[in-house]
């Protein structure tokens, strides 16, 4: 699949799928005006991609200063979809990087992760 | 007089700390334009990166809700017309060495209930309780009767670090005002 880089904007975060190697990341601001435009078609890609994978090892970092909560709904499927990718098989790594004070971001990090099975979650809190 | 009627007004809202006003249909141009200058305002303050970032998400879900549920509308007569335009009323401001955001909105007299209820479910809710509710609910699993308790209300009582408060007014067989004021 051809690899995926969208620059980010002030509501939409950057998104850099580069599927031949297997890394993705999403990175900034996500509050975007139409949550189902912006990643509707991004995420099938990504799913139809998981799925054809198996014994890879896969890479996924989210670098996220602020997201609403309509973008929220789609990280915990996002979280779904990669723990069923590491159970097919594959080596899973998300990462969750936060800004070092920002207890809000640290706390939906542990949330997402809390119901991983088979996928590997790493913190990194980074100074402003 | 026409200086002296907008600048009663504008006294008006300074008194209550109000330092951004809109009142008026709401649009996602509108929720970027407001948001850029509130962001920018809160910078200048050198108010604190969290708080500033609460007082940002609040101001983003409060106008959502009026973009997507405001019962106070032109257009969208048909399902999901792309010309339709809620109406509402925000004002971000400080008093009392607090911020808050406060939107007003029209709703149909048969959601006040649900929407009641929930509300009080979500303010009676500890931290923890608050969390529970918000993974719930990303996931779907609301319990029967919880429905409708929208994920935007939850993230809202979890970054109103000084609470909230909400009040619903009767209007005619039809329609009720509803409030929510959220403090960081």
């Amino acid at each position: 699949m051809e690899n995926l880089k969208i620059e980010g904007t002030d509501r939409a975060p950057e998104v850099d799928f580069n599927f031949e190697n297997n890394t993705f990341a999403l990175r900034g601001e996500s509050y975007p005006e139409d949550i189902t435009a912006f990643y509707g078609s991004v995420l099938d890609k990504l799913d139809e991609h998981l799925s054809s994978q198996n014994g890879a090892t896969i890479r996924f970092d989210f670098e996220l200063i602020y997201f609403n909560s309509s973008t929220a709904k789609v990280l915990m499927g996002l979280f779904e979809t990669l723990d069923e990718a590491a159970e097919n098989g594959n080596e899973v790594l998300i990462t969750w990087t936060f800004e070092a004070d920002d207890d809000n971001m640290e706390e939906m990090g542990e949330e997402f992760s809390e119901d991983l099975e088979h996928a590997k979650f790493e913190m990194k809190s980074i100074e402003e | 007089m026409l200086a002296e009627e907008t600048y009663k007004f504008r006294n008006y809202l300074q008194e209550q700390g109000i330092i951004f006003c809109y009142s008026g249909y709401m649009t996602e141009e509108v929720l970027s334009g407001i948001g850029n200058a509130i962001k920018r305002k809160l910078e200048l303050e050198h108010t604190d990166r969290q708080t500033a970032k609460g007082v940002f998400s609040i101001f983003v879900e409060q106008v959502q809700n009026v973009i997507r549920y405001s019962a106070e509308r032109e257009g969208g007569e048909v399902e999901d017309d792309p010309a339709e335009i809620r109406y509402g009323v925000l004002t971000v401001g400080r008093k009392d060495d607090q911020y808050f955001v406060a939107c007003g909105n029209l709703i149909n007299n048969h959601d006040v209930d649900r929407l009641k209820k929930s509300l009080k479910q979500i303010k009676e809710l500890d931290k923890e309780g608050l969390r529970a509710l918000y993974k719930e609910t990303l996931k779907g699993e609301t319990p029967e009767g919880s429905k409708g308790a929208g994920v935007g209300f939850i993230d809202i009582a979890r970054r109103a670090t000084n609470g909230f408060d909400y009040d619903f007014m009767d209007m005619d067989d039809d329609r009720s005002y509803f409030c929510l004021k959220a403090f960081v």
